[in-house]
């Protein structure tokens, strides 16, 4: 590592500059990067259904402390922003509803940004993200969403999808999954769906929620991942998506949590730690040893 | 147009949708080609996935359409599957179109241990792949037949989702491998070729399909040529993997080169 980065600044660099890099370097191979940014996962992190997660109340407070920029990233298919923050509210929690990144609002995001106007496939609770984007004429449609809406996951309406796609509309998934749990048993999630489109129209599917990079990153704006960190309890979608983006993940032990999940993903999880509050000490206490500079 | 490499065929396969008939309507040039083929002394048979109407309503459809036909030419995938299903004792959840389930009459349905798909139109409901969906993913060693794998069809000119793409989402779901039954399966095109008596390096497959007609023909050794009706896109004339051995116009096309290519 010293040789990478004594070579990164050539031979004849002057000497003040290759100390200031030579500390961050050093700061880096103990895993004490200056973090610029924090993504927190909600359920199973934050709180599980009804419940805060014990301490997790004080430990945002705490964390918010250090100002650094945090952003409440989740996968939801019907949850506008507004829900969640409502709940997370009547949980005890501070912050602001700009700072919630769902999976729904990276969708409307990157529709707004490319300037798309949607077939939307989504739970009508979720419209409400949409505003503006939900109204328009099917021969003005240039994109297919899709999320969870078994009731317009039927032949005339996939049709429809298909032929946008055939046409060169994107296809946008809220998220990937094969079923979930309903109340009568399991059901089929968008995934099986979205197979199916990419598989009629033989296209690939943009995936807008966790684990992708892109979800990341579009949480992150400008933020360089290799300073920011994220927290969550599942290894896969919260840990491993975010490492693969250059993040350090930390790992809870609570919510969908299994003893052995640290091992599931390689690299392992940068930190491993019971719960939220835990997470946050280990950050504030990083913080304070790199001085908070930089 | 170049003619055909091969000059000893003896048999021709044809696709129906798309190739002989777009929705009602009968495509022009058509009914004369599969006339020329026959008095010519070619051996023809008609190799269709369609799975949404019977064996005998399609020939009724066909002779409206001026086409001279009889029930032995078709070669649909559902007696191929019902004689399986009989073979191996399974008892099928069927998710199919309601107009063929007579055919399946004769087969025990309780207690499934196996799904079945075909091409379901407005069958395919949330509710319904969501009932297929359980019985596979309550299954031990899930078992799921798809009667072909074609991704659209041309209907009147609008394209349909096909079977195919059910088959893919239920393979996802409940992580399972679909065992297709229909183009482009070879033992179907073998099966159909063995009735004519002609071997597949003897055979031409006419499709609207440059996967599923085309290709699997090709895979098993027939002459495979691509018609530009149906459900034909420019793009398929690209397809990375499957080469057409020639790309007409429309089956009247195809005739007049496969004559023109027999020695």
């Amino acid at each position: 590592m010293l040789l990478e980065c004594i070579r990164s600044i050539g031979w004849k660099c002057n000497i003040t500059r290759l100390i200031t890099r030579l500390k961050e370097v050093i700061r880096m191979a103990a895993g004490k990067v200056p973090v610029k940014a924090v993504l927190i996962d909600l359920s199973g992190t934050l709180h599980v259904e009804d419940t805060a997660i014990p301490g997790a109340v004080d430990a945002l407070k705490r964390l918010r402390h250090s100002n650094i920029p945090i952003k409440f990233v989740t996968n939801t298919t019907k949850e506008s922003r507004r829900c969640l923050y409502e709940r997370l509210i009547g949980l005890g929690f501070e912050l602001k509803e700009g700072e919630i990144w769902s999976s729904l609002w990276a969708a409307q995001d990157l529709l707004r940004s490319r300037n798309l106007q949607p077939m939307l496939m989504v739970d009508d609770a979720a419209l409400e993200d949409f505003s503006g984007l939900t109204d328009f004429k099917e021969e003005e449609q240039n994109a297919v969403v899709i999320g969870l809406a078994p009731n317009m996951f039927n032949y005339s309406q996939l049709n429809k999808a298909f032929r946008l796609l055939l046409n060169g509309a994107p296809l946008i998934a809220i998220h990937y999954g094969r079923y979930y749990k309903r109340s009568d048993g399991l059901a089929l999630g968008p995934g099986p769906f979205v197979r199916g489109l990419e598989y009629a129209a033989d296209c690939r599917s943009e995936v807008v929620g966790k684990p992708s990079s892109a979800f990341f990153q579009s949480a992150l704006g400008d933020t360089d991942p290799a300073h920011a960190v994220m927290i969550g309890d599942d290894v896969r979608d919260d840990i491993g998506g975010a490492q693969a983006l250059g993040m350090r993940g930390f790992l809870v032990q609570t919510g969908k949590y299994r003893p052995g999940d640290e091992s599931r993903i390689s690299p392992s999880p940068a930190v491993v730690c019971s719960h939220f509050p835990e997470a946050v000490d280990i950050l504030l206490k990083e913080c304070a040893q790199s001085g908070g500079d930089l | 147009m170049s003619l055909l490499k091969n000059s000893r065929i003896g048999g021709v396969l044809l696709d129906i949708t798309g190739v002989l008939k777009d929705g009602g309507i009968a495509i022009p040039g058509s009914v004369e080609a599969v006339r020329k083929l026959r008095e010519a002394g070619l051996a023809v048979k008609l190799v269709t996935n369609e799975t949404q109407i019977t064996r005998r309503t399609m020939v009724s459809c066909l002779v409206n359409l001026g086409y001279s036909v009889q029930e032995q030419d078709i070669v649909p995938p559902c007696p191929a599957l019902i004689s399986l299903l009989q073979h191996e004792n399974l008892r099928p959840h069927l998710l199919v179109h309601p107009n063929v389930l007579p055919e399946f009459e004769a087969i025990d349905q309780s207690n499934p241990n196996c799904v079945v798909l075909g091409d379901a139109g407005d069958n395919f409901t949330y509710e319904n792949l969501n009932k297929a969906f359980r019985i596979l993913i309550n299954m031990e060693k899930p078992r799921l037949f798809s009667l072909g794998q074609g991704r659209y069809y041309s209907d009147s000119e609008s394209l349909m989702l096909d079977v195919g793409v059910f088959t893919a989402a239920l393979e996802y779901a409940a992580d399972v491998k679909a065992e297709i039954i229909g183009k482009p399966q070879p033992e179907f095109f073998r099966s159909a070729l063995r009735d004519m008596g002609v071997v597949p390096e003897e055979a031409v497959m006419v499709g609207d399909d440059v996967v599923s007609d085309v290709g699997g023909a090709q895979n098993c050794g027939l002459t495979g040529v691509l018609v530009r009706t149906g459900k034909y896109r420019p793009v398929d004339e690209k397809h990375p993997t499957v080469h057409p051995d020639a790309i007409v116009d429309d089956l009247a096309h195809a005739v007049n080169l496969i004559l023109k290519s027999r020695k």
